[in-house]
């Protein structure tokens, strides 16, 4: 039995980002982030964030972009130059650009940047997504007594991530967890994330041999699904990012048997 | 070693479902054996070979003269020192790097001194026929699902359980939970206490008892053979460096046959309690 594929290397390395960002958010002043919460617009699915003021400390914002590249050029010798280059470019007016497009996961951004700049693709928006994070988990913090519930399709209530995760917790409550602000809210145990679909004969429950702790669900109407993870049944509950990390599996096979965790609704029967 | 974990088995709590067995036989693919009627719900005498844990069912009259039906999961305690470690010619016996005691299969030669000297009884040998029709023998018992501790998950029985009377996590906060729960219960169970026995340098199942370990069939007090230390701890170490591998070897058999071997006037030892 082997429960992850990623490797133990990479996954230490994001444990220890994880644990990075714990400390940035606590070292956040909560005063700098006002959450509005406009039910009219949670109901119309828009997340919290989108609506939040957050004072954004941009000196702090780069100085954690330097953290994030010498704990990787710790761990992978070989990209210190490729991130030194990237700490160079950074100056206050890009960190603020980096805020605002790392916020609504603009890809197009990022990747241009990469290329005009000639760095690795990958490099700009994880960086950029990295540093973002300690701020939506103070957010989701601040609002978590308030979120109960998600829009399907809506995506997280608090940061608009896509749902594709899931633990089981207690007798058995289904409850979705956002690896990237780290919120959380209960579900339906059938029922799908993405178009609300809560019909037992179109939902259906992937299992893994030889993977007693997982399953995926899938619903036949949209073709979305979500990782189910029964992690009652772990020695200690890892942070909600490690463990989307290391079912990544279970996202190669949803995905090759055809279903997606960004359902397009052109595609999807309905 | 890693950070120390143990089983902690709540018997107050437990209510006789037997999920625990069924959790055992299916995650470790063990096949059922079909029992005649004992006379009591308890499916099982013991543990075997291939019933790696049986909830035991014992009727005890409490000291008010009412009757407490006491229930408790039974399977290897996986001792800090244990004796079936100790005992084995073939060091087929070890520890994993979380404490627990595993046997492995392709060095047991199924000479049964652990069997004999468990102060437990939960170590037991099953017979095989290889393909010439040979007989042999290998041990067996609870692995404290090993291989699922390996990837960060609990033991199989202890996910099942559903009154909560098993949990799984680190030593120092087991033992303060167990001790809190005995003083929650004392009132009822005037005679309740904390199994850990020292004499065995404490166990990774650690048990909440509701009466003395002798109601439960358990030793009060047991304790690794004072022969069995000799022979691992001295003996042998300094054999090995003094008259080499093969004279120890041999050594090692005469000592096992005379000392370890139960059934043929070895030692005598503090175990097995009163079974009502």
């Amino acid at each position: 039995m082997k429960k992850s594929v990623v490797s133990k290397e990479y996954t230490n390395l994001q444990k220890e980002i994880v644990k990075l960002q714990e400390q940035w958010k606590q070292s956040l002043n909560p005063d700098r982030i006002k959450p509005n919460l406009d039910k009219a617009a949670l109901n119309a699915g828009v997340p919290v964030a989108a609506l939040t003021v957050i004072d954004f400390e941009i000196t702090l914002f780069i100085q954690w972009i330097d953290e994030i590249n010498k704990l990787i050029a710790k761990n992978n010798p070989e990209l210190e130059g490729k991130l030194t280059k990237v700490s160079e470019l950074l100056n206050e007016e890009t960190a603020i650009r980096w805020i605002d497009e790392a916020f609504a996961l603009n890809h197009i951004y990022f990747n241009r940047f990469a290329q005009e700049n000639e760095i690795e693709e990958w490099i700009p928006q994880f960086l950029a997504e990295t540093a973002l994070r300690p701020y939506l988990q103070l957010t989701a913090e601040k609002v978590q007594v308030e979120i109960h519930q998600a829009i399907p399709g809506s995506g997280c209530p608090v940061c608009g991530e896509p749902v594709r995760l899931a633990q089981l917790e207690g007798e058995g409550k289904k409850v979705i967890h956002c690896p990237r602000c780290l919120a959380h809210w209960a579900e339906k145990r059938i029922a799908c994330s993405h178009c609300g679909n809560d019909d037992h004969k179109t939902i259906q429950n992937i299992t893994i041999e030889e993977d007693p702790t997982s399953q995926i669900q899938v619903c036949e109407k949209c073709h979305g699904y979500v990782k189910v993870i029964d992690t009652r049944q772990y020695i200690s509950k890892p942070s909600s990012a490690i463990l989307d990390l290391n079912t990544i599996h279970l996202d190669f096979i949803a995905q090759e048997n055809g279903y997606k965790a960004v359902v397009d609704y052109n595609d999807s029967i309905r | 070693m890693a950070t120390e974990y143990v089983k902690y088995v709540d018997v107050t709590k437990c209510d006789g479902c037997r999920a625990c067995m069924v959790a055992c036989k299916n995650w470790n693919d063990l096949p059922a054996e079909p029992q005649d009627f004992l006379g009591t719900m308890q499916s099982h005498a013991n543990v075997t070979a291939d019933t790696w844990n049986v909830l035991t069912f014992v009727e005890h009259e409490n000291s008010k003269g009412n009757l407490d039906y006491l229930f408790r999961h039974s399977s290897c305690f996986h001792c800090t020192d244990a004796a079936c470690e100790k005992v084995c010619p073939e060091n087929a016996i070890s520890y994993t790097d979380k404490g627990m005691v595993v046997v492995d299969q392709d060095t047991c030669v199924g000479c049964g001194y652990c069997v004999q000297n468990c102060p437990f009884d939960v170590i037991q040998l099953k017979n095989y026929k290889d393909e010439n029709g040979k007989e042999y023998r290998k041990a067996h018992k609870c692995t404290m699902c090993t291989d699922r501790l390996d990837e960060g998950l609990q033991p199989a029985c202890v996910t099942t359980c559903h009154t909560g009377a098993m949990e799984f996590g680190e030593k120092d906060d087991i033992i303060r939970k167990a001790e809190k729960r005995v003083n929650e219960i004392k009132e009822r169970y005037p005679n309740a206490m904390v199994y850990n026995p020292q004499g065995v340098g404490g166990t990774h199942t650690i048990y909440v008892l509701a009466e003395k370990p002798s109601v439960y069939g358990l030793p009060e007090n047991p304790k690794v053979p004072t022969s069995a230390v000799l022979w691992k701890d001295y003996a042998q170490p300094i054999g090995k460096a003094m008259v080499g591998g093969v004279a120890m070897a041999l050594a090692g058999a005469f000592v096992a046959n005379k000392f370890f071997d139960k059934k043929n006037g070895g030692h005598e030892e503090d175990g097995g309690g009163n079974r009502e």
